[in-house]
């Protein structure tokens, strides 16, 4: 809020970001919800009837190959999945992963647990890994990234789809979820308690590829030194643990461009840490 | 040049619904497989809609639209009590039969609209029908051959008492061997590690499927769909190397 110019309010999170979140999930939520009406005869009008797997960009990624090689894709996978994996890379290369940030679902849910966590641990919450652990497990999501393209590309078919929580998350009442989803959502949920985005930091195949936009995103998040006032606050409040004060530009991986550390949100300085194209002075 | 949080979300949804709106304009937003079956590509029926193709995610509705048998006819056969059998999935059978020790799924339909349309289909695989099934086929235009694989690949409506003999009511050659374990039959939720656990090689699945061989996770059936392999053949000849 600004009287006379001056700023008396702040806010103190990205609220447009929670929306966008919400409008996702619901969305999302409600299509799973009438993909099963439909195979049960019934079905809401005018709304969308499609399976999650045709509305997973990740399904394009993981259809590439077997796309280039013999031309079909994999089994599951529609074209649908390809013109969404299009957008999310115009959007990552832009802006860098705000798929993982404002969009995806099981983030948004994760962020909800995480609320509990929050409120039980204060400062502790998102703090239980040791760093050099933590260090090394942020690169097992790569790991995961090249197990889900090999055992596609030999199969052809959607095995990750039985681990996958995201599926299990918005299909936990049909028969077609495999019980590994189930235990592996279970436990990324339980998790999510102690650590913000468990599942996105650690094991997320599609974020490790979107991740990789980071390096070269147009959008980067910058931190204007002159004005700083090394507070770390930017650094407390990055949900992915980025040490933000002590860069000039994130180029981190691992980061999901929730905007959070800027200074239209948590930190105290005006345009000082920033989300910019072209450099700051 | 610095962006906010409010441009960024009019960016996020404008690339999102813009694109999907573009695509869908363009014909690229898809969502679900074609549901038209491939046709026949030799013979006296060439042109003509091949009931071997039709997939287990098709619903009576697309069965009717592409061969013409009434989606109400389908579920009599099948016993499948809907007020709007159009949109029953055959995939679905599978689990309605699922305690039978003989299959009723995919292979059974497609045989079912074969024979309702005096069409050919492959008869070396063992597929069975529903009693109901092949009481509507009674007065339908059957050959010879055909009427003889019926009488011998029906089994008893589910609730109905088995037969002395199930599934035959007549000896025959084609009928499941005495021999072969209810334990060792390939059905829609088999996978290839299931089938070398039985005894078959991995050289033999890759004589038969015709390609090296997949991740030993991977279910038979979802293998054929995908590599549009006639599930009901791959099955045959990969029993008949169980049963040996
Ligand atoms: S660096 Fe900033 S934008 Fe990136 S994840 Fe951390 S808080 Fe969000």
């Amino acid at each position: 809020m600004k009287i006379f110019g001056k700023r008396l309010f702040r806010p103190r999170s990205i609220w447009i970001r929670r929306v966008v979140q919400w409008f996702f999930f619901l969305l999302i939520a409600i299509i799973a919800i009438n993909h099963t009406l439909v195979e049960n005869g019934g079905g809401i009008p005018f709304l969308s009837t499609a399976s999650l797997h045709a509305l997973c960009p990740f399904g394009g990624v993981v259809t590439i190959y077997q796309y280039a090689t013999i031309g079909t894709f994999v089994q599951k996978i529609h074209e649908s999945s390809f013109v969404l994996m299009i957008l999310a890379f115009i959007l990552s290369i832009l802006f860098g992963p705000v798929f993982c940030g404002w969009v995806c679902p099981l983030g948004t849910v994760q962020e909800w647990v995480s609320k509990i966590g929050k409120k039980l641990f204060r400062r502790k919450f998102n703090r239980f890994v040791p760093a050099k652990l933590d260090n090394i497990l942020r690169y097992l999501r790569y790991l995961v990234l090249a197990w889900v393209i090999y055992v596609t590309a030999t199969s052809g078919t959607l095995i990750f789809a039985d681990y996958d929580p995201y599926f299990a998350l918005f299909n936990f009442w049909t028969t077609e979820v495999a019980l590994p989803s189930l235990i592996i959502l279970g436990i990324t949920l339980l998790l999510s308690v102690f650590v913000e985005r468990p599942w996105c930091k650690y094991a997320c195949p599609y974020g490790a590829v979107l991740g990789i936009t980071n390096l070269f995103r147009v959008f980067q998040i910058r931190r204007v030194e002159s004005t700083c006032k090394n507070d770390g606050v930017c650094s407390i409040v990055c949900p992915m643990n980025i040490p933000v004060d002590e860069l000039q530009t994130v180029r981190d991986h691992q980061c999901i461009s929730c905007l959070e550390c800027t200074s239209e949100a948590f930190c105290p300085v005006a345009k000082t840490v920033v989300f910019n194209a072209g450099g700051v002075k | 040049m610095n962006l906010t949080s409010k441009p960024l979300a009019a960016i996020i949804f404008v690339v999102f619904f813009g694109g999907i709106a573009f695509s869908t304009g363009m014909g690229w937003w898809v969502t679900e497989s074609a549901k038209q079956p491939a046709a026949y590509t030799e013979g006296e029926f060439v042109g003509q809609s091949n009931p071997a193709d039709i997939r287990g995610s098709y619903t009576f509705g697309v069965v009717e639209n592409a061969f013409g048998v009434p989606s109400k006819v389908l579920a009599q056969a099948f016993l499948i009590e809907s007020n709007s059998p159009s949109t029953f999935a055959i995939k679905g059978l599978e689990e309605i039969y699922a305690a039978n020790e003989f299959e009723i799924g995919t292979g059974s339909v497609r045989l079912f609209v074969a024979f309702y349309n005096g069409l050919p289909i492959d008869l070396t695989a063992d597929t069975y029908l529903p009693e109901n099934a092949a009481a509507l086929l009674q007065d339908r235009n059957l050959n010879a051959e055909q009427s003889a694989y019926l009488k011998t690949h029906t089994i008893p409506n589910p609730g109905n008492p088995a037969p002395e003999v199930a599934p035959t009511t007549e000896p025959s050659q084609s009928a499941a061997p005495a021999e072969t374990s209810v334990e060792n039959l390939i059905k829609g939720k088999t996978t290839f590690q299931e089938i070398l656990d039985w005894g078959v090689s991995p050289a033999m699945i890759e004589q038969v499927i015709g390609a090296p061989m997949p991740s030993p996770l991977t279910k038979i059936k979802d293998y054929c769909i995908e590599k549009g392999l006639d599930f009901e053949t791959v099955k045959a000849t990969l029993q008949a190397e169980i049963d040996k």
